[in-house]
């Protein structure tokens, strides 16, 4: 088969480049799996500074204008003597969805999960375009060196809330904070142009490249998923940089794109925030879930359950993800005609999600489960799922919304549906294809000491939060003791707290975990997992090239527990003739 | 690779271009109804559009996945548009 | 053979009618530029439709200037093209010729807007002036960058044609124009809606 961009036949997989030298072997890579690593040591920094914003964000809640344990040393006018002001707090809550959404979220699961995964599930030797996927991990780099200025310039980072509205956002004084929102505005538009080059490289790549035999229903789940959240971030994002562009020249050309007393329309920023917005919550979400698709087949022994159902519902929630984002402004003051439209297609793509629910839960039905690490965190995606998609549907329908909107409700909702996407799925996927990507195995009682305490102190912060929320208490409040009908509440926002600095010191075990396995783990095979998919045909970590020979690809990805075969897996690339079943 | 389709007639194409770009400019001066107006002079631009699209972009020549690359996105932009417009279009 | 499960055997090759990657990827992002302009431009569409005393601004831009710089932009499409026909008939002396305009007519270009951007910023039109103006530098500043960046890839293509080290790669004069017509479509469009509309 030729090279499809010149008209060769590909090259045989290059022999180990060990006389690149450091900087082009491990700095200045064009190898998908290096890069892919550098996006995963991004995100995962950037999961620890997510972290302690919140942490800083519950002391406060818990104990008002308390000094917060440890934190002593951050200097005036930031903090006075380890006590967070006002302005203080609307920076935390600002930058940890920041943070969380685009530095860590993205990274992991697009950077680093799409980059390693997709030329190897394909059959490829690399990228379509691997210096433009250096260039992306580059561009991804000096935008988090962007955002980390932003906390130190005078006026501190970015304070208008992730969605930066507008007004707020449009004009320096309304916050206080002047060089850090112009950061904050270059440094996400960096982190726009760094996943769109990483898109049109997944696209190109899964549809140009795949080995002889692998069709497109022949694609894992996972490949899916990219795929579906690389077009919805195409397509999406260019309102929004338009947004930006306009949100820019508001702050420092005396423009009034946003600003109503020059004419301006604050709605404006919300409809073109979220026309990007929300088909980004499910760029999100999908690469999590392909993660938990991936893994539960493999520890059922099981085929998936639905695997065409899947496919057709990712691409029609993809397709709605469009039309739904005003569910996020119902109560703005939007043209209230708008309401009854926005609210019946939220509903609308809550029905191809419970098809993947149910397809998840059908494929575990009769199988052989077993209960490693990566499966803990696979079941956890789902059962985390489950509870966030419920609670979107109240979110959805506009008149219930209303009550809802803007409280801790809503918060716990999304917490729910992103640490489905991003912690369960994000681990699921990491401790899965550790051995993969490092040839070593990651341990197990440490894996499973982490779930555990993941699984228990995530459920132990959000789900009062709902209570929290339907109980009246707002957003981004800096006091809730402030106000009279919340001080009952207050014993809850204690609880979370607690539960919170648990939920952090819990994830000490992976971190401790990850480093130790990474020089002293033990040696990976091959195919540790017995799994059917090609990243498993290779070694492990496989070599610059990934293939020796391009496979040939035979059948699906989940052809488990066949009676034809004495194995109960059976590879892609394998063509096995199938045992004659015994006749009678 | 580029072989197998075809080269319009580039130099015809651009006269067309020319040629419509001086008529829209011409109406616009012309005291028709100003909403008359803008709708020939969009039409025309959507025509001159295309006109590069189809040929100077080869567009008429490829598979329908670049033509959705080209169609897909054009249709957000009316979704868009047609969705904000109770809310930013009046004054 | 007794009964055997359906397992599939295919072994055909899928690349056979695949679209280069090359221009394959160059229309992905394409596709999300067109939103882009798309956003800015359905913005603008939006508030000229609340706004029709914007039209009075309108006319202190100068239609000669406009239509002058339509011509221009038009013609290096035209001559990009060229370009890219000269390449399937070998011809690379001629490709060079036509690439070497295309660059030319790009600056030229850029020099008419900033004369013109020089001219209303001095007769007190800047920005923040009022929501046109805010309009007119946002949309043609947007644009006169990728028409800036389209010249930088124009350029690295022509030097690169003239140091002999083109021949091998001569397919991206093909991805090179398809973003150059992009920009000028993208022109054919702000023209009406700044200068005639």
């Amino acid at each position: 088969m030729s090279d499809s961009v010149t008209g060769k036949a590909p090259p045989e997989a290059h022999p180990h480049h060990t006389d690149l030298g450091f900087w082009r072997t491990y700095v200045f890579s064009t190898d998908h799996k290096t890069i892919a690593k550098q996006y995963l040591a991004i995100g995962l920094f950037w999961a620890i500074v997510g972290g302690l914003l919140a942490y800083l964000m519950r002391w406060q809640l818990a104990y008002p204008e308390t000094a917060v344990p440890g934190f002593g040393w951050v200097p005036e006018p930031h903090m006075v003597d380890g006590i967070i002001p006002p302005e203080f707090y609307n920076m935390l809550i600002t930058m940890h969805g920041t943070v969380m959404v685009f530095f860590v979220a993205m990274p992991i699961l697009l950077g680093a999960f799409g980059n390693f995964l997709i030329p190897l599930m394909i059959g490829a030797q690399d990228m379509a375009f691997p210096r433009l996927n250096m260039l992306s991990v580059w561009v991804l780099a000096f935008s988090s060196v962007v955002l980390l200025v932003s906390f130190f310039v005078p006026g501190g980072a970015a304070a208008s809330g992730w969605t930066a509205y507008a007004p707020l956002s449009a004009k320096a004084v309304y916050t206080g904070v002047d060089w850090g929102q112009n950061l904050w505005i270059i440094a996400l538009a960096l982190e726009f142009a760094s996943f769109l080059m990483g898109g049109v490289n997944f696209l190109t790549t899964a549809i140009n490249m795949r080995a002889p035999g692998l069709s497109l229903f022949r694609l894992p789940l996972m490949v899916w998923m990219e795929l579906t959240a690389a077009v919805l971030f195409l397509l999406s994002v260019g309102p929004l940089i338009a947004g930006a562009v306009m949100l820019l020249l508001d702050r420092l050309a005396g423009t009034s794109f946003f600003l109503p007393e020059g004419g301006g329309h604050p709605l404006l920023w919300q409809h073109l925030f979220w026309f990007f917005g929300h088909p980004e919550v499910y760029v999100i979400m999908l690469p999590g879930m392909g993660a938990a698709l991936e893994i539960l087949p493999v520890f059922s022994r099981k085929p998936i359950f639905g695997y065409r159902p899947i496919v057709y519902s990712t691409i029609a929630a993809g397709i709605l993800s469009f039309v739904v984002w005003a569910h996020h402004m119902f109560p703005s003051g939007l043209d209230p005609r708008l309401a009854m439209p926005f609210s019946f297609t939220t509903i609308l793509i809550s029905i191809p999600f419970a098809i993947i629910v149910f397809a998840m839960i059908a494929t575990l039905w009769g199988g052989s489960i077993r209960f490693p690490t990566p499966m803990l965190y696979a079941l956890g995606t789902l059962a985390v799922f489950i509870v966030g998609g419920l609670t979107g549907i109240f979110n959805g329908s506009a008149p219930a919304d209303i009550y809802i909107h803007d409280t801790y409700f809503v918060v716990s909702h999304f917490h729910y549906t992103l640490f489905s996407a991003v912690f369960f799925g994000g681990f699921a996927g990491i401790y899965y294809w550790f051995p993969k990507m490092f040839g070593r195995m990651m341990n197990e009682t440490l894996g499973k000491i982490h779930f555990w305490l993941t699984f228990i102190f995530f459920n132990a912060v959000f789900f009062p939060m709902f209570f929290l929320g339907a109980g009246g208490m707002m957003r981004r409040i800096y006091n809730p003791l402030q106000y009279e009908f919340l001080q009952s509440l207050q014993p809850l926002n204690v609880f979370i707290t607690y539960a919170a600095i648990v939920l952090f010191l819990g994830q000490l075990p992976f971190v401790v975990n990850f480093f130790w396995s990474l020089w002293a783990g033990k040696k990976a095979e091959q195919n540790p997992w017995e799994a059917n998919t090609l990243e498993w045909t290779t070694p492990s970590p496989p070599p610059h090239g990934n293939f020796e020979a391009i496979p040939v690809v035979y059948r699906g990805p989940y052809e488990y527990s066949l009676p034809e075969v004495s194995e109960d897996w059976l590879p892609q690339d394998r063509p096995v003739e199938p045992r004659p079943v015994p006749a009678g | 690779m580029a072989g197998e389709r075809g080269h319009p007639n580039y130099v015809a194409v651009w006269f067309w271009l020319v040629g419509l770009m001086v008529t829209s400019v011409a109406i616009s001066q012309l005291p028709f109804s100003k909403s008359a107006t803008d709708v020939v002079i969009f039409a025309i631009a959507g025509v001159k559009a295309v006109l590069v699209a189809l040929n100077f972009m080869h567009l008429r020549f490829e598979r329908l996945l670049i033509y959705s690359l080209a169609i897909v996105p054009l249709l957000l932009f009316f979704i868009l548009t047609a969705v904000l417009f109770p809310d930013i279009a009046s004054h | 053979m007794s009964q055997t499960h359906a397992i599939e055997t295919q072994t055909e090759t899928l690349s056979g009618a695949a679209i280069p990657s090359g221009r394959l990827g160059v229309w992905w992002f394409l596709a999300s530029e067109i939103v882009l302009f798309g956003g800015l431009i359905g913005t603008f569409i939006l508030f000229r439709h609340g706004n029709p005393e914007w039209v009075a601004a309108a006319e202190h831009l100068s239609l000669a200037i406009g239509t002058v710089n339509t011509l221009v932009l038009l013609t290096s499409s035209l001559t990009i093209v060229l370009a890219f026909a000269a390449v399937d008939k070998g011809d690379s002396r001629r490709m060079r010729t036509w690439l070497f305009l295309t660059i030319l007519l790009g600056l030229v270009f850029l020099s008419i807007k900033a004369f013109e951007w020089s001219t209303e910023i001095g007769a007190g039109f800047i920005p923040s002036t009022g929501g046109f103006w805010s309009f007119y530098y946002a949309m043609t500043g947007l644009h006169a960058l990728h028409v800036m960046a389209g010249i930088v890839i124009n350029t690295i293509l022509f030097i690169s044609a003239v140091l002999d080290r083109l021949k091998p790669h001569e397919y991206r004069i093909e991805l090179a124009g398809l973003y150059w017509h992009f920009v000028d479509i993208v022109w054919i469009f702000l023209f009406p809606l700044l200068y005639l509309a």
